[in-house]
């Protein structure tokens, strides 16, 4: 790297730059460097912070990580990706993601270029301290003369970028400005209320960038410009006679830079420096384990409070509910408001879809769980019955074993449809809760008492091993996930019945009727955005009847209201979620709605005006003639 | 000039109502959905607490209403307000201008189905306090002796979840009632009624209770019913919990019994938003006053009688429809109206 850029600095003529101030210093730089300097102190900080509340062998796995070629590329590219070019508000929101993306990877670029043509030009200056190096870039035309006689095409490519870049950012921030008046046309029906160091850093942003433009506007006939500050050059000489005016635009570019990194820690654009931290610790696989430290800190402070989770919650069916969103759980946390805190963490339902849609990726349901395992994990109940209870031993050997779960058993139709099912394809299955039998534990875990949780998964785990069964069948979503996640069963696999009835589709061994009806399809929250069982239901149902779209579906479907995951919504907004759930599904008039949850079907049939199926129940009434 | 009176709804509130303003000398205009009066009353057998048979008491309603209008089969089409009047289109094509309209629109039973947890609809043995009045009526019980029997009181009342927070009033009564009276049929089996406490406030309602104890040996549990599965031979296994040794439990029956509780009627609503009458959060009517006047809504000359108002027993309806007639007699003979 040395010698290319000895090998370049010869090339350029030694008239071609001057440095208009000898020792390169203007006081007007102070509030940059101070600013600057505070930020990367309280960085420094924040990071030993951090690493130190990780568990040891946490910080252990996030320093391996990063050696591993597979999760360091990974780290490059989403750091490119998100951060940056902000890919994930572009695929969702376009307008949005041009917005984020012009100015995060537009000032990246000023940043990098900048650095570039003082590395090309005038190298000296990132040298050390002393020859000014932490300012000297950012303020690069403001101390240089380029001989005009002596210009490069190098040279000119650059300041054709910087002006381009710039360009860039500025149409950024018009857009910024925009939407603070007027969300809705960038598709945010709610944003978040800014906070006083928001409002700050915020109009600190605006400013920064126009100011630039005046200053370098000011200057661009001594140290070069393009086609942005070149005429604005003209335009001030012609208007204000001579270049005096400049030095007060140069002191206001600084001090607004200076002005935001002062306020940046106490602001949500903390999110820009953190979000790099997160997304290694993510990639290192690292998970939630205190609702304030480590992890979740690194999550806390890489929230950008957006409030594109503010339109996603379910919970804001009603107005009212817009303070349970996940941004303001966040905002709580980082002010360790711990009433209303834990306020929130027991309101959520835990659908996971603010999760999903978070540019940032923040998981604060993962959050939401720690949190209140804190309060409710204390909670000492006996659970030493369970292991007598379930035990029959080798009554399914190498046969399926269909697990009903609670909540199926409050809606038997689906049982009974299961069964049917199994039967009209000629499954050899056996019922491991047919009188009833030990909650899967799920609920328990999602309301923090995890101690009792694992006492109901290693009473069930024992049951189903003892079984002999190969295949475990379930035909609630929310047992799914937990089977999946905790259970560790081996050499049996855990299915969904929209899984398995799939397959026996595939196999032929369940033929089913093509209708003409038309269906559309409700994504329980815990199979698809928890366990990411989208198609499969979609492949049989196509085999059916006519499957129509929601305008929210898959990965954005919203909650039906009944989630098990909610401590304290009542009944009422419940109904409310119900309702505006149905209004999604309902939006094409399909002849009726489908979904693969006891919990959404009963939800959903007490607010929808057309028949409500469960997904076994229009398998069963659809098995055609010639089945087996 | 006689004036014209709409009742709309021909139960026992509906009857007793336009009996009463026809004697009072007005011109009653009566109109019934069903192809019978009686509303839900045609379809009981026998009534609490004396076990008396609906089809008289019926009867005896019926025998006063000479002189009375009444269509069959025939809804409202619209209503409208006029200046003094209220202006009907029935479903019969008769246009009928009232100078005051009662509404008698009753109620329905709770959707027994939408408990699905009890297996209503799914499971052959279970069955609605509405099903067991028309078995008893038409002498249809089940042959095969049933050795276990249960009711399950509140189903769709005093139930957050089923959208009905409020108490039916009746069903407890009905309950016990229908408990002796199956034991009566069936003596051998068990009877279990799972309820969550009992109302028994009116006069003899207690002493029908005790005898059902006594007597009749009926089991009183206290704890709501949780879930309804099938056995594999085709019997019904119920889970609930008894609060009272605070213990789950679990019985096997042959025959349930779910006491469906009262919900605003869905036609009377209708009716209802025809001319803006407000409701109150339980769905049912709003009336002027709920201590002095629930006979008046806050229409002048639209008037209210039995349950569309909210839950209520037989006796209470006819109360209020006699109160109605009265009201509507001075509402329409004074200077009120002018």
């Amino acid at each position: 790297m040395k010698f290319l850029l000895a090998t370049i600095s010869q090339t350029v003529t030694p008239e071609g730059i001057i440095d208009r101030y000898p020792n390169s210093y203007n006081h007007f730089v102070l509030p940059f460097v101070i600013g600057i300097t505070f930020i990367l102190v309280y960085l420094f900080i924040g990071l030993v912070r951090i690493i130190y509340h990780l568990p040891s062998q946490d910080r252990l796995q996030l320093l391996k990580s990063l050696f591993i070629p597979k999760t360091a590329w990974k780290n490059l590219k989403d750091i490119f990706c998100d951060c940056l070019l902000h890919t994930k508000i572009w695929k969702r929101k376009p307008l949005l993601g041009y917005m984020h993306s012009a100015i995060a990877f537009g000032w990246f670029m000023l940043i990098v270029l900048g650095h570039l043509e003082v590395a090309l030009f005038a190298p000296r200056h990132l040298s050390g301290l002393s020859e000014g190096s932490l300012y000297y870039p950012i303020f690069y035309r403001f101390f240089i003369w380029m001989n005009p006689e002596h210009e490069t095409l190098r040279g000119s490519v650059f300041l054709f970028l910087m002006d381009f870049f710039l360009l860039y950012v500025l149409s950024g921030i018009a857009l910024a400005m925009f939407k603070r008046v007027r969300s809705i046309a960038l598709g945010m029906r709610h944003t978040t209320k800014p906070s006083l160091a928001d409002r700050v850093a915020l109009y600190c942003l605006w400013a920064i960038f126009p100011l630039r433009l005046l200053a370098e506007g000011f200057t661009a006939d001594l140290s070069g410009g393009s086609f942005l500050t070149k005429p604005l050059n003209w335009l001030f000489r012609a208007f204000f006679g001579n270049e005096l005016n400049f030095l007060p635009t140069w002191w206001a570019y600084s001090i607004c830079l200076g002005l935001f990194f002062l306020a940046m820690p106490f602001s949500r654009y903390m999110h820009i420096l953190t979000e790099p931290l997160l997304i290694l610790m993510r990639n290192a696989g690292l998970r939630v384990r205190h609702p304030r430290k480590g992890f979740a800190e690194a999550e806390i402070y890489a929230c950008s409070s957006c409030g594109l989770c503010l339109d996603a919650c379910p919970m804001n069916a009603q107005k009212k509910n817009l303070r349970y969103s996940s941004v303001y759980f966040i905002r709580f946390l980082r002010r360790h408001n711990t009433r209303r805190v834990n306020e929130i963490a027991n309101k959520c339902l835990m659908c996971g879809k603010c999760a999903t849609i978070c540019p940032v990726g923040v998981n604060s349901h993962a959050i939401r769980q720690v949190q209140r395992e804190s309060l409710n994990n204390k909670l000492k109940f006996n659970y030493s019955y369970l292991s007598d209870l379930n035990s029959r031993k080798d009554s399914a050997k190498g046969k399926v074993l269909y697990f009903a779960g609670c909540m199926s058993h409050l809606t038997p139709k689906i049982i009974r449809s299961v069964e049917n099912m199994l039967e009209a394809s000629g499954i050899q299955y056996e019922m491991l809760d047919r009188e009833g039998g030990i909650c899967c534990g799920r609920p328990l875990m999602l309301a923090g008492k995890t101690g009792a949780a694992k006492s109901a998964v290693a009473a069930n785990k024992k049951a189903i091993e003892e079984s002999g069964c190969s295949i475990l069948l379930l035909s609630c979503p929310i047992c799914l996930k937990i089977f999946k996640e905790e259970y560790g069963l081996e050499n049996i696999e855990v299915l969904h019945y929209t899984q398995f009835a799939e397959r026996l589709v595939k196999e032929g061994r369940l033929k089913l009727s093509e209708t003409e009806q038309s269906i559309v399809y409700h994504d329980p929250c815990e199979l698809g955005r928890g366990c990411g069982i989208y198609d499969e239901p979609r492949n049989v149902l196509n085999g059916i009847g006519r499957l129509v779209k929601a305008p929210k579906e898959r990965d954005e479907s919203i909650c039906c209201g009944l989630s098990l995951g909610s401590l304290t919504l009542d009944e009422k907004d419940r109904g409310k979620i119900a309702e505006s759930c149905v209004g999604n599904l309902m939006a094409h008039n399909p002849d009726s709605i489908v979904t693969a949850c006891p919990m959404c079907y009963k939800a959903l049939r007490s607010k929808a005006d057309v028949p409500v199926k469960d997904f076994a129940e229009i398998i069963v009434e659809n098995i055609a003639e010639n089945n087996n | 000039m006689k004036k014209n009176i709409l009742v709309i709804g021909g139960g026992p509130a509906g009857l007793e109502a336009a009996s009463n303003l026809r004697r009072l000398g007005h011109n009653v205009i009566l109109i019934e959905k069903e192809k019978q009066l009686g509303g839900h009353l045609a379809k009981w057998d026998r009534l609490f607490p004396d076990g008396v048979s609906a089809k008289q008491t019926l009867d005896a309603l019926k025998s006063k209403m000479v002189g009375v209008n009444c269509f069959m089969e025939t809804q409202i089409q619209s209503l409208n307000v006029l200046d003094r009047s209220y202006n009907a289109i029935l479903s019969n094509g008769i246009t009928v201008l009232a100078d005051a309209v009662l509404l008698a629109s009753g109620f329905d039973l709770f959707k027994a189905r939408k408990k699905e947890e009890y297996g209503y609809g799914i499971y052959e043995g279970v069955i609605t306090n509405a099903d067991l009045e028309e078995a008893f009526r038409l002498g249809r019980l089940p042959e095969k002796k049933p050795q276990a029997i249960g009711f399950v009181h509140c189903v769709g009342s005093r139930d957050e979840k089923a959208g009905n927070p409020a108490c039916s009033k009746v069903c407890c009564a009905t309950a016990v009632k229908q408990a002796c009276e199956i034991k009566e049929v069936y003596p051998d089996a068990d009877v279990y009624c799972f309820y969550m406490d009992l109302r028994m406030f009116g006069r003899h309602y207690e002493d029908l209770y005790l005898k059902a104890q006594k007597q009749y040996d009926i089991r009183f549990i206290r704890g709501r019913v949780s879930e309804v599965a099938e056995t594999a031979d085709g019997r019904l296994q119920v889970k609930a919990e008894d609060t009272l040794s605070s213990r789950p439990l679990r019985v096997t029956l042959d025959l349930l019994v779910l006491m469906a509780g009262m919900r605003p009627s869905e036609d009377g609503r209708k009716i209802g938003k025809e001319l803006n009458l407000t409701t109150e959060e339980d769905g049912f009517f709003s009336s002027a006053d709920n201590l002095l006047d629930i006979q008046k809504s806050k229409l002048p000359g639209v008037f209210y009688a039995g349950a569309c108002t909210g839950p209520k027993t037989l006796p209470d309806t006819l109360h209020e429809a006699r109160s109605a007639a009265l009201e509507i007699d001075r509402y329409l003979t004074s200077d009120q109206r002018q």
